[in-house]
């Protein structure tokens, strides 16, 4: 071990003095992160929604809306609610800027419902905080589609019989609607769930980078046999294990420093919230341990370092892509959401994703640190094990 | 450095038997050698006779695929530390990391020996003194001259003051003055009693250095001896070297049947010719390749050498 200590001192200070080093691992990240970060649509990272609510119609309907979706977003502290009493009072109060968007829900509202005819819940939202907007039209949505299938649901249990007394009409809504929806597609908590847009590319640019920062190591077996000074480490009186070992921390301990130095540069710089530290700590070392076994696995079928990095660039892009490190994969078809979870990638950003959660606990990293180790583990026994044929000839 | 089982009279290498195959092709085929302490031994002999791949055996780098080797006492072998310890190894090619300095490149071998502190700093004092590197030793080597690299290149294999020190053809590519600049340390090393195994391909070298030779050809040692021992194989023949341009293939052809010719084979720039009484036979030789479709352009007679032993073992000249 002392011996591959030697070696990891020696080429880490080699590698410190290659500005390349540098630019892979730290520079080029950070850099494009920030890029994305800023042109792209931002997600939850500054999710302070200022929402009104104008409840014109006082129905049991009406309360529904405001006591279920709306009061989970004030629970889930991702927004505050006002209440106005005329929508005339809820419209000024957006084009003052005192709430980004207003619901308005008109009189009549209730009934309307109840008797299957047309009404709207209006929903007025400021030009400049489309994003408020859209959250709050996708609740009122979900609400009308609820009361669809409430409509539905008392439609079948009156059937024929006309006509139907008011209040019997209004005590199966009412009823309808305290009854547990049978078919539950949590959309909004997966939403609330989502990294923001500083945190998801500031760690998907750390992955992908990780996999040209990671390579560094046990490429430079490939480099000492260029070089001419592998024959001379192997007649150095360490064993040839200890050569592979030393090459290997280095690509560990380049990986481990690459992804803290953007971990800590992002979250201060950027505004990216990569969650719980000693979370996101466990799971930088499985990544980390993820790529150093997946680009020592690729280096030793190469003959020379050209073909080796081109190889690893290619593993690294491909990886990339499917593990969903430069796009969002929820809206893409199922079978690349599955096979992305056959990328370090994946697993690395559903691991963050989990953290974001409000209900975390660390037992929810245990698949995504599994899969991570089992990966490294697997890819990277194969790969060290080939790689002392590199060194010892035959 | 800790010292092993060597002392007068036990040598510091012994191989014994030692075989390489590489596919359908035998590099090394049997090869066994000794060297005493303070001996400087040569194994010559041209390119692709096996000198390297003997060697790469010897210091644990390629596994045999028979035979064996002990240094100082110890067995070697790829995993074996102890014999390696023993052993200071300058490769053929330059074995330096261009982006440390001579300093940093010393330190590092130095610690892989197992040297640290006041050991480590005196020591690679000294080799820097040996080298002449003292005044760039702060400099990163990828400004050094090649000469210089050379000097670094030999100076870490004698860091942790070796038993046995193995040079593979250091001078190959190496401008004349750091040549001689070479040949000279590795005199001083040997006659400071470090027993040393210098490969090479220049007859001149192996005669110069080395206490006792060894002459290796496609992949076995054809002779073994000191200078003396090995001359006297070819009894009183001389060697002619005679410069010729045309047809060196007729030419050849033309002298080979000649009375005292033993030995003759072509090369680049002529005709190398073992001889019996090169005076007597000079006249007829010359006139044999003027018959041919070649010319004769210079003449040279010279004394019984490894270069005439080697022709006269092999029928073909070392630069072949």
């Amino acid at each position: 071990m002392r011996a591959a200590g030697v070696i990891l001192a020696k080429d880490l200070r080699a590698r410190l003095r290659d500005r390349t080093f540098f630019i892979v691992a730290i520079i080029a990240p950070f850099g494009l992160a920030a890029i994305f970060a800023t042109l792209l649509p931002s997600g939850s990272d500054d999710l302070d929604l200022r929402l009104g609510y104008a409840d014109l119609d006082g129905s049991s309907t009406s309360a529904a809306f405001r006591d279920g979706p709306l009061q989970a977003l004030v629970d889930a502290e991702l927004a505050t609610i006002t209440a106005y009493d005329d929508a005339q009072a809820a419209r000024a109060a957006v084009e003052a800027g005192d709430v980004s968007a207003v619901a308005i829900v008109p009189s009549g509202f209730g009934q309307d419902v109840e008797l299957g005819q047309a009404t709207a819940i209006e929903v007025v939202g400021d030009v400049d905080a489309g994003f408020s907007t859209d959250i709050l039209r996708s609740l009122a949505e979900g609400y009308a589609r609820e009361l669809e299938s409430v409509r539905l649901a008392v439609a079948t249990v009156i059937g024929d019989t006309f006509p139907v007394p008011r209040e019997r009409v209004a005590e199966l809504v009412a009823g309808a609607l305290e009854q547990p929806s049978p078919v539950s597609v949590v959309d909004v908590p997966a939403e609330l769930r989502q990294m923001g847009a500083h945190t998801f590319y500031a760690a998907s640019m750390a992955i992908f980078f990780l996999f040209f920062t990671a390579q560094f190591g046990v490429l430079s077996l490939l480099a000492e046999r260029r070089g001419g000074t592998l024959p001379r480490l192997v007649a150095a009186p360490i064993p040839p294990a200890a050569i592979v070992a030393g090459k290997a921390l280095g690509s560990f301990v380049m990986g481990i420093s690459a992804m803290v130095v953007l971990a800590v540069a992002s979250t201060l710089l950027l505004g990216a919230d990569w969650g719980d530290p000693l979370g996101v700590a466990a799971l930088i070392v499985a990544a980390v341990v993820a790529a150093t076994g997946i680009t020592a696995f690729i280096t030793t079928f190469a003959r020379t370092e050209e073909q080796a990095g081109g190889w690893n660039s290619i593993v690294a892009v491909t990886l990339a892509i499917l593990g969903g490190a430069f796009m969002d994969l929820s809206q893409a078809p199922e079978i690349l959401s599955r096979l992305s979870f056959l990328t370090p990638h994946a697993w690395f950003l559903q691991g963050l994703d989990e953290m974001s959660a409000p209900s975390f606990t660390y037992a929810d990293l245990a698949l995504p640190l599994a899969a991570l180790l089992g990966i490294g583990i697997v890819t990277g026994a194969i790969g060290l094990w080939r790689a002392r044929g590199l060194v010892v000839a035959r | 450095m800790e010292r092993g089982a060597s002392g007068p009279g036990v040598p510091v290498l012994s191989c014994t038997d030692l075989r390489k195959q590489f596919g359908d092709r035998t590099a090394v085929d049997g090869v066994g050698f000794s060297i005493a302490p303070a001996e400087t031994y040569g194994l010559l002999g041209p390119n692709g006779a096996g000198k390297t791949t003997t060697i790469s055996m010897i210091c644990g780098l390629l596994a045999r695929d028979g035979g064996s080797v002990t240094v100082d006492g110890q067995p070697v072998d790829i995993g074996t530390a102890a014999a390696k310890q023993a052993i200071g190894y300058v490769p053929q090619d330059l074995a330096i990391y261009p982006e440390l300095t001579a300093l940093e490149n010393l330190r590092f071998f130095g610690h892989l020996y197992g040297m640290r502190g006041p050991q480590l700093k005196r020591r690679m004092d000294e080799v820097l003194e040996i080298i002449g590197l003292t005044d760039r030793a702060t400099d990163r080597t990828d400004a050094y001259s090649g000469g210089m690299k050379r000097r670094l290149n030999i100076g870490i294999g004698l860091l942790h003051q070796p038993k046995l020190l193995v040079l593979d053809e250091p001078t190959v590519g190496v401008d004349p003055q750091s040549r001689n600049a070479i040949l000279a340390s590795v005199e001083a090393l040997g006659e400071q009693g470090m027993a040393i195994l210098y490969t090479t391909h220049y007859m001149e070298e192996a005669e110069r250095l080395c206490d006792r030779v060894g002459i290796i050809d496609e992949g076995k040692i054809r002779a073994e001896g000191t200078r003396r021992e090995l001359t006297s194989m070819i009894g009183q023949r001389d060697r002619i070297e005679l410069g010729a341009r045309g047809d060196l293939h007729r030419a050849v052809a033309a002298v080979r049947g000649l009375d005292g010719v033993v030995d003759v084979s072509a090369h680049e720039t002529g005709l190398s010719l073992l001889v019996v009484d090169a005076g007597r036979v000079l006249a007829s030789v010359i006139e044999a390749v003027a018959g041919s479709d070649a010319s004769v352009t210079n003449v040279e007679v010279v004394e019984p050498d490894l270069e005439a032993v080697f022709l006269h073992l092999t029928g073909r000249a070392l630069r072949d």
